[in-house]
């Protein structure tokens, strides 16, 4: 359909300008887009290559040997490979420890935060009850403070219970919803038609049913941006786990990575290696749930935003 | 009255208490992980504090000392200031540049734009400690390019004058943060309007700016306050790069704040910054607010 308006405006505009007897005009027109488009597409090229470029130096300083590392002029392209950087680095900072730490402080505030968030989200956007809409600006609004205000009173609150050294403060607070994740979860179910609702409702349903049957499938892209998100989130996390973890046998990767970075002589190629892993599940989970990904942050943009 | 009002609200929406139960854990979370913190500090920001022993009042001395003769808040807050000058409009620039650049319908193109994303998808201190070797003055990939391109080295992160600048360049890495909100704004502009600016015979640079800027002035106005909130806010690089230094050239305020707090022991000055902190970012977001008037387009509803 869109296709055979196109051809039929062409074709217009083609009968229009060899009345005016434009012919030759056209044709260098063609000509000089095409142009235009090659000199675009070769700087989105150029500009590509040079995003990628630190990851180029990082692989291939993660393959050098000690020697090829410390060479002037250095190799762009190693010419021996040393794998060892791999194990060498990971006993130095005592990557797999360090990974199940992340990775069950990641794991255990991701569910928290999507869980509690759907939960909320439901709540302020599916019953009707004195106080919502007030709440619903209370919990945005409190987007808007910046979290260090409370870092400090927090210190001496968790301090008090005994959670100073403990990863409690960092998965805690998650399981009692996001503000950001509350907004986007709340936008998400409002499109959803009350029908639905109302029909499940005549066939008995509870609202812990229509959230759980009907929402969450329905908003696939919301709450797998939400995990993506919070992951991230906790997996790069570098202030907290700093205020609030001492011991080195409970550290994230973010503290290990920076403390290894920090030391004298710093050996590059095991760092880099070490690095890269470390980057992995991020990157893995972006390219798994891209999609979705995409989706959720594209109409957060195109829709919520404006 | 209240009472009335509330038996009224029930009477109509018999659900009341089942909406609490499912608003129950954000009150919960706001109250001890917002309303708390925000009302304590207040009071802890006049106390002398060591984090050990209860604090002590003591008045408006903790501001007093920070501006009088704390050698280190007016370099902090200045350092956060070009920090913010430096990064939050290139960052912008940038993103809207290579969101325009890359929204266009040629095959491939999502490969592009996942390539320029991917740099926010890694953890920061990964990032970091990568740019780190970038820039190590002697086996650096900096300074092995600028060499190679005959062009002056630096000893970037070490330098006094070119360390803030190095942070902010690690910080344009992630620009595809940026551009893919402008991307997903830009999407949402129908087609129409630019067919129809061509056939008014507009070139690249009139379309842009009689109607990209105007339509994305919102998002541009929403980056901008979110990129300032951000930027003074910032605490891995100077933590994770420089500590601060050389000289107090990249003690963002952040890090100063977490330095008084945990290496120094003075938890009430730290908190007194923190208000200072946070009612700077209060003023520059009104003030920001203030003239977006100027120039962020609304329709005649005075919608963005």
């Amino acid at each position: 359909m869109a296709l055979g308006k196109k051809a039929e405006e062409a074709e217009s505009q083609e009968i229009h300008h060899r009345a005016l007897g434009l012919g030759k005009a056209t044709r260098w027109n063609i000509q000089r887009i095409s142009l235009k488009q090659i000199a675009v597409v070769s700087l989105i090229v150029v500009l590509a290559a040079v995003m990628m470029l630190p990851f180029f130096w990082m692989i291939t300083t993660a393959l050098k040997t000690n020697n090829a590392v410390y060479q002037l002029p250095p190799q762009f392209i190693p010419t021996s490979f040393d794998l060892s950087n791999f194990s060498n680095g990971m006993r130095a900072v005592h990557f797999v420890r360090l990974f199940i730490n992340t990775a069950i402080i990641a794991a255990l505030s991701t569910v928290g935060s999507v869980l509690s968030s759907m939960w909320v989200g439901y709540g302020l956007s599916r019953i009707r009850f004195p106080g919502r809409r007030i709440w619903f600006y209370i919990f945005v609004g409190s987007m808007m403070l910046p979290g260090i205000v409370g870092l400090l009173p927090l210190f001496r609150l968790y301090d008090s219970i005994g959670w100073y050294n403990t990863w409690l403060p960092l998965i805690v607070p998650a399981w009692f919803g996001n503000p950001f994740f509350i907004f986007l979860a709340r936008q998400f179910y409002l499109t959803i038609p009350r029908s639905y609702d109302e029909a499940a409702k005549l066939d008995g349903a509870g609202h812990f049913t229509i959230l759980w049957r009907i929402m969450v499938p329905l908003t696939r892209p919301v709450w797998i941006t939400m995990a993506i998100f919070a992951f991230q989130g906790a997996w790069n996390d570098y202030l907290q786990p700093l205020v609030y973890l001492y011991s080195q046998s409970k550290w994230t990767l973010s503290l290990g990575m920076a403390s290894f970075s920090g030391i004298y002589n710093t050996p590059w190629n095991e760092f880099m290696a070490t690095d890269l892993i470390y980057m992995l599940p991020p990157l893995i989970i972006f390219f798994v749930a891209q999609r979705y990904f995409m989706e959720g942050l594209g109409s957060l943009g195109g829709g919520s935003l404006r | 009255m209240t009472r009335d009002i509330w038996a009224r609200a029930k009477r109509r929406n018999p659900d009341s208490w089942i909406g609490y139960l499912f608003i129950a854990p954000s009150i919960v979370g706001f109250s001890v992980f917002v309303l708390y913190p925000l009302v304590t500090s207040v009071y802890y920001s006049l106390t002398a504090w060591n984090g050990v022993t209860p604090p002590q009042y003591i008045g408006l001395r903790n501001f007093i000392y920070l501006f009088t003769s704390d050698v280190a808040f007016w370099p902090s807050l200045k350092a956060t200031g070009l920090f913010v000058l430096m990064s939050v409009p290139s960052s912008i620039a940038l993103g809207l540049g290579l969101a325009v650049l890359l929204n266009r319908k040629i095959r491939g193109i999502r490969f592009f734009r996942t390539i320029f994303y991917l740099p926010v998808v890694l953890p920061s201190v990964a990032t970091l400690t990568l740019w780190k070797f970038i820039f190590d003055p002697k086996f650096g990939f900096a300074n092995e390019l600028l060499q190679a391109l005959h062009l002056p080295t630096s000893l970037w992160l070490g330098s006094y004058s070119m360390a803030l600048p190095s942070i902010v360049i690690i910080g344009l890495w992630g620009v595809g943060g940026t551009m893919i909100i402008f991307l997903a704004g830009l999407q949402s502009v129908p087609e129409e309007l630019y067919e129809a600016a061509r056939i008014e015979g507009g070139g690249d640079f009139t379309v842009f700016r009689a109607i990209t800027l105007p339509l994305m002035s919102p998002i541009i106005f929403l980056e901008l306050v979110m990129g300032i909130i951000g930027a003074t806010q910032a605490f891995n690089q100077p933590a994770v790069l420089t500590g601060g230094g050389p000289g107090f050239s990249t003690d963002l305020f952040m890090y100063n704040i977490w330095q008084n707090a945990f290496q120094n022991q003075q938890f009430g000055l730290a908190e007194a910054q923190v208000w200072i902190l946070f009612v700077a970012i209060i003023i520059v977001s009104l003030f920001t607010f203030r003239l977006s008037t100027m120039w962020v387009y609304t329709d005649e509803n005075g919608e963005p």
